[in-house]
C-alpha cells in the first residue's frame, strides 16, 4: 500500500510536467495572442509587435541559442519548480492567489452539486431498481434523460428566473448578498459563516448556493441515477442474492447490506470521473450564476490569451482530477477487500 | 391618547427612514470583472469604470456630454499653435490616504505613464500602459510621441510641452484612462498596486474598500471630496458577465442599475413597473470596411454599388430595436458639427440602381466574396451573425454572392491587419473622448489598421490639420473634408450608431449616462428603495 501509494504520487508528478508541457504548447499554438487579445479593435501590427515585445512573448519557447536561460519554458518551468505559476498577464494577480480565492468557490458548488446528485440520484437509481417497470422506474428514466439533455446554461437562467425573479424565494447569482461583510476562512462561505458564528452569513451563502447546485448537478445526478438502477439490476440477478433470498433474508436486508454494497462500486468510479466533468460543467454554471470560481476565470483567460492563467488553471484542475482518482481507488478497497493495491 | 398614537407613528416612521437611509447601498451590475485598478494600464470598460468612481482626471466631461468642464484641473490654456498646454490645479484637494494633490502627484502619473524609464512605471512587471500608446502616439523619446516634456511651473500649475500641434490634448488627458493617482499609494505598494492585493487611492468621489476577484468590488462614499458628494453609504459594483442574468438580477431587486443589455431586453424592460430603460447617447460607429485588395472591390463602382445595395435603415431597425440611427457619417450624431453639408445624411439604399451600377463596373452577373462578421458581441454590433446575413441577403439581390465567414475574435483581429487581410469584415469603434480625431485617427490616420490598403496622404494631411486646428470652425473645415473623402471613397461603410441599453430600478434617481461610456455614480440618489 505505501509503495503503490509513492508509485502514484511519482506518476501523478510526471502527468503533472506532460500536462504543463502540452498546455504550454498549445495555448501558444492559438492563433492570436495576448497582445492581440489586449488591444482589440484597436490592434495594429506596429502596436501589436510592441506590446508582444514588452510582454517576452518574442522570446524563444524551448530554446534560446544566445542565452539558453532565456526562453519562455525553462523559465516557466523553473518558477513552477518553486510552486510559482505567474501572474495574469494583464491584471497583474498572481496566479496562485487567484486560484487560492477561486478554488473554494468551486470546490464548494462542485460539492453541493455532487451531494445534490447523489442524495436525488441514488435513491431513484435504487427505487428504480427494486420497482422495475413500475411508474417509479419509468419516472426515473425520463427524469434522468431530460436532465442528461438540458443545457446547463439554460437550465441555470430558467431556474434563476423561475426562482428568483418570479418566485422571489433564492437570489438570482453570486455567492452572498449585496451587503454582507462576511471575510473568508476556508473560503468555502457556508463554513465560513459557521465558523464566525453568523448564522445569517451561513444561511445567506447557503441560500445562494442553491440554485448553482441544482443546475450543476443536474447531469451527474441523471447519470448516478442511470448507473446506480442498471449496477443493482444486474448484481440482483446474480447467485449470491439468491442464496441470501433462499437462506430467507428480507428483501430489506439483502438490498441493503449485501447487493447495494457492490452494486456502488461503478458508481463510485462514475463519481470520480464526475469531480472532472463538473469542473468542467462549472465553466457555464459558474458564467451563468455570476459564481466567481475556476471554471469562468480560465475561460475568460482563454478568450484573452492569458497565458499563466491558462496554463495554472489548466495545471491545477488535472492536479485536482488525478488526486480525485487516486482518492476514488483507494476508496475502491473499502468497498470490496478483494482488491488488491500491488 | 389619538395625539401620542399620532406621534409614535411618525417617530416610526422616522426612525424607518433613519434606518433605510442608513443603509443605502447602491448596486451596479457590470457586465464583468475589472482588470486592474491601476489607470493608465487598462482599456476596458469594467476597469474604467470602476477607476472613474475612486479617481479623478485633470479634464472632466459635463454630465451626458463630451463637453469638457473642469475637473483636478481648473484650468488650462495653450499656447498659439497648442504645442504647449498649462494646466491649472485645484487647491486642497486630498487623495483618499491624505496626502496632497498637487503639481507633483500630477507630474508623477503623467510620468510614469509616458516615461518608459521611469522608476515607478513597474513595466517588467508587465506594466504596459498601452493606453499612451494608442492615444498619445508613443512615449517619451518615440519620434511619433505626442508628448515632449512635462514641466512643474509651480506647486500647482503643470505644463506639458508637445511635439507637434494638438488642440485636443486636454480631451485626451481627461479621458477615463487617465486618472490621477496618490504617488504615496503607488511608492508603497509598488508592483501590486492597481491589483486586489492593494488599495487604489485617488481624489474621486468613492473610496476603495474591497475587492473579491470575479465577484464585487466595494467602494465607500468620499466624506471629503471636492466636487459633489455621493448620496449612498455604500456602492457595490458586481460582475455579472451574462446580460440575461443581468436582467434577471435587476428585475428580481438584488441590483439598482446596469449596464450593457442586448437591444431585445428593450420590451422586457418596458414591460415592467419597476424598471425604466436608459438609453445611453450614442459615441460608437458600427462599419462594414471593403478591401482594395480584393479584384473587385478595387472598383469605385463595385463599392458605390454594395453601398446602395445595402438596406441600412431596416437593418438599423430590426437588429438594434431602434436603439440606434443609420446615418452616412463616420462619426455618432454628437459630434455632428463635423460632418459636410456637402455629403448626403443618408446612404442612398437603391438595388436597382446597384445592379446597374454592377453591371457598369463589368460584372453584370455579380461575383462571390467573402464577409466576415465578428465572433462577440459590442454595443455597435449586438448580433454580428444575423447583421451579417441580413447585408448577405441584400447582396446576393443584386447578384453578389457572399459567403460568411467568421473566426475566432482574437485571431480575426490578427488576420484583419495580416496582407491580403479580408474582403469585406465587420467592425467598429467606441469613442473614448469628444472628438472626431478620435473616430477617424483609428481607422485612417498613420497607426490605423493596415485592413484596407488605402490611405491617401491628402488624408493624413487633414487629419493632422484636425488635430492642430485650435479654433472650432478651423476644426469643421478639416473634418468636413475627411468627412467628404472617406464617404465618397467607400472603403468603409458606416452601418449603424447604436443607444447601448442600460436600465435601472424606478427608485434610482440622478443618474446621467455618458456618451464616453462611465460616469461616475456621485450624483445617484436611491429615493425610496425598499
Amino acid at each position: 500500500m505505501g509503495s503503490y501509494l509513492i508509485r502514484r504520487i511519482a506518476r501523478t508528478l510526471l502527468v503533472m510536467l506532460g500536462i504543463s508541457l502540452l498546455v504550454f504548447v498549445f495555448v501558444r499554438s492559438i492563433p492570436g495572442d495576448p497582445a492581440t487579445a489586449m488591444l482589440g479593435e484597436r490592434a495594429t501590427p506596429q502596436s501589436v509587435a510592441a506590446l508582444r515585445t514588452q510582454l517576452g512573448l518574442d522570446k524563444p519557447w524551448f530554446f534560446n541559442p544566445s542565452n539558453p536561460l532565456d526562453a519562455q519554458y525553462p523559465k516557466y518551468l523553473a518558477a513552477l519548480a518553486q510552486g510559482d505559476l505567474g501572474s495574469g498577464i494583464k491584471s497583474n494577480i498572481p496566479v496562485r492567489d487567484e486560484l487560492g480565492s477561486r478554488f473554494p468557490a468551486t470546490a464548494e458548488l462542485s460539492l453541493a452539486a455532487l451531494f445534490f446528485a447523489l442524495i436525488i440520484g441514488l435513491p431513484a437509481g435504487i427505487l428504480a431498481a427494486l420497482r422495475r417497470n413500475s411508474v417509479w422506474d419509468n419516472l426515473a428514466t425520463t427524469i434522468s434523460l431530460v436532465g442528461v439533455s438540458m443545457p446547463v446554461f439554460w437550465l441555470g437562467l430558467l431556474l434563476s428566473y423561475f426562482f428568483a425573479v418570479k418566485l422571489g424565494w433564492l437570489p438570482p447569482s453570486a455567492r452572498l448578498g449585496n451587503e454582507s461583510t462576511l471575510e473568508p476562512i476556508t473560503g468555502f462561505y457556508v463554513l465560513d459563516g459557521i465558523l464566525r458564528g453568523s448564522p445569517a452569513d451561513a444561511w445567506d451563502a447557503l441560500r445562494h448556493l442553491i440554485l448553482p447546485a441544482i443546475a450543476l448537478g443536474s447531469i451527474p445526478l441523471a447519470i448516478i441515477a442511470r448507473i446506480t438502477r442498471s449496477s443493482l439490476l444486474d448484481v440482483l440477478g446474480q447467485d449470491y442474492v439468491r442464496t441470501a433470498r433462499a437462506k430467507g433474508l428480507s428483501q430489506r436486508t439483502i438490498t441493503l447490506k449485501h447487493a447495494l454494497r457492490n452494486a456502488l462500486l461503478p458508481v463510485v468510479t462514475v463519481i470520480g470521473l464526475q469531480a472532472g466533468a463538473l469542473l468542467g460543467g462549472a465553466v457555464l454554471t459558474e458564467t451563468i450564476f455570476s459564481w466567481p470560481g475556476i471554471g469562468s476565470w480560465v475561460y475568460e483567460a482563454i478568450s484573452q490569451r492569458d497565458y499563466p492563467i491558462i496554463q495554472g488553471g489548466v495545471i491545477f484542475a488535472a492536479l485536482v482530477v488525478s488526486l480525485t482518482n487516486l482518492l476514488v481507488d483507494l476508496s475502491y478497497a473499502s468497498l470490496d477487500p478483494r482488491i488488491q493495491y500491488r | 391618547m389619538k395625539k401620542v398614537l399620532f406621534k409614535n407613528v411618525l417617530l416610526t416612521a422616522a426612525l424607518a427612514t433613519l434606518s433605510s437611509a442608513g443603509a443605502a447601498t447602491l448596486v451596479f451590475g457590470a457586465n464583468g470583472d475589472p482588470v486592474s485598478l491601476e489607470s493608465a494600464n487598462i482599456t476596458d470598460g469594467i476597469s474604467i469604470l470602476v477607476q472613474r468612481q475612486i479617481y479623478d482626471t485633470l479634464v472632466d466631461f459635463k454630465n451626458g456630454t463630451t463637453d469638457p468642464v473642469p475637473g483636478l484641473a481648473t484650468s488650462w490654456k495653450s499656447n498659439a499653435n497648442a504645442t504647449q498646454w498649462t494646466f491649472n490645479l485645484r487647491r486642497n484637494v486630498r487623495f483618499h490616504d491624505g496626502t496632497p494633490m498637487n503639481a507633483d502627484a500630477v507630474i508623477f502619473n503623467l510620468s510614469r505613464w509616458w516615461d518608459k524609464a521611469h522608476p515607478f512605471g513597474f513595466r517588467d512587471q508587465g506594466r504596459t500602459f498601452e493606453i499612451v500608446g494608442e492615444l498619445l502616439g508613443g512615449y517619451k523619446g518615440d519620434p511619433t510621441a505626442v508628448i515632449k516634456n512635462i514641466v512643474k511651473v509651480d506647486a500647482y500649475t503643470v505644463r506639458v510641452d508637445l511635439n507637434k500641434s494638438s488642440s485636443v490634448f486636454p480631451n485626451v488627458i481627461g479621458s477615463g484612462y487617465f486618472g490621477i493617482a496618490s504617488p504615496t499609494a503607488i511608492r508603497k505598494d509598488g508592483a501590486k498596486y492597481g491589483t486586489p492585493a492593494s488599495k487604489a487611492v485617488g481624489t474621486g468621489p468613492f473610496i476603495f474598500q474591497s475587492w473579491r476577484t470575479g465577484d464585487r468590488v466595494v467602494l465607500l462614499p468620499n466624506k471629503l471630496y471636492w466636487g459633489e458628494k455621493a448620496k449612498v453609504d455604500q456602492l457595490v459594483i458586481r460582475s455579472i458577465k451574462d446580460a440575461s442574468q443581468r436582467l434577471n438580477e435587476l428585475k428580481a431587486g438584488t441590483i439598482d442599475f446596469t449596464n450593457d443589455l442586448t437591444p431585445d431586453a428593450l420590451r422586457n424592460i418596458q414591460n415592467d413597473k419597476n424598471l425604466v430603460a436608459v438609453k445611453r447617447p450614442s459615441f460608437n460607429v458600427g462599419f462594414v470596411s471593403l478591401n482594395n485588395r480584393n479584384e473587385f472591390l478595387k472598383n469605385a463602382k463595385v463599392r458605390e454599388a454594395i453601398s446602395m445595395a445595402i438596406n441600412k435603415k431596416e437593418i438599423a431597425e430590426a437588429f438594434w430595436n431602434g436603439l440606434g440611427i443609420s446615418n452616412a457619417s463616420f462619426v455618432p450624431p454628437v459630434l455632428a458639427w463635423a460632418n459636410s453639408t456637402k455629403v448626403p445624411t443618408d446612404y442612398k439604399f437603391d438595388p436597382a440602381a446597384a445592379k446597374k451600377m454592377l453591371a457598369d463596373a463589368g460584372y453584370p452577373n455579380g461575383f462571390s466574396i467573402d464577409l466576415w462578421y465578428m465572433p462577440v458581441s459590442r454595443p455597435y454590433f449586438p448580433t454580428p451573425k444575423p447583421i451579417a446575413e441580413a447585408i448577405a441577403a441584400d447582396l446576393s439581390a443584386i447578384g453578389v454572392k457572399v459567403n460568411l465567414k467568421t473566426q475566432d475574435w482574437a485571431k480575426y483581429l490578427e488576420d484583419r491587419n495580416k496582407e491580403p487581410g479580408f474582403d469585406m469584415y465587420m467592425i467598429g469603434w467606441t469613442g473614448d473622448y469628444g472628438d472626431p480625431d478620435n473616430f477617424y485617427s483609428a481607422y485612417y490616420g498613420p497607426n490605423a489598421s493596415d485592413d484596407i490598403n488605402w490611405n491617401p496622404p491628402e488624408l493624413q494631411k487633414l487629419l493632422e490639420q484636425g488635430r492642430a486646428a485650435t479654433t472650432q470652425a478651423e476644426k469643421a473645415k478639416a473634418y468636413s473634408q475627411i468627412h467628404e473623402i472617406t464617404y465618397n471613397a467607400k472603403y468603409r461603410i458606416p452601418m449603424v450608431h447604436s443607444n447601448p441599453l442600460s436600465a435601472a430600478r424606478t427608485y434610482l434617481k440622478g443618474w446621467v449616462p455618458s456618451p464616453l461610456g462611465s460616469e461616475a455614480y456621485n450624483t445617484i440618489s436611491l429615493v425610496g428603495k425598499k
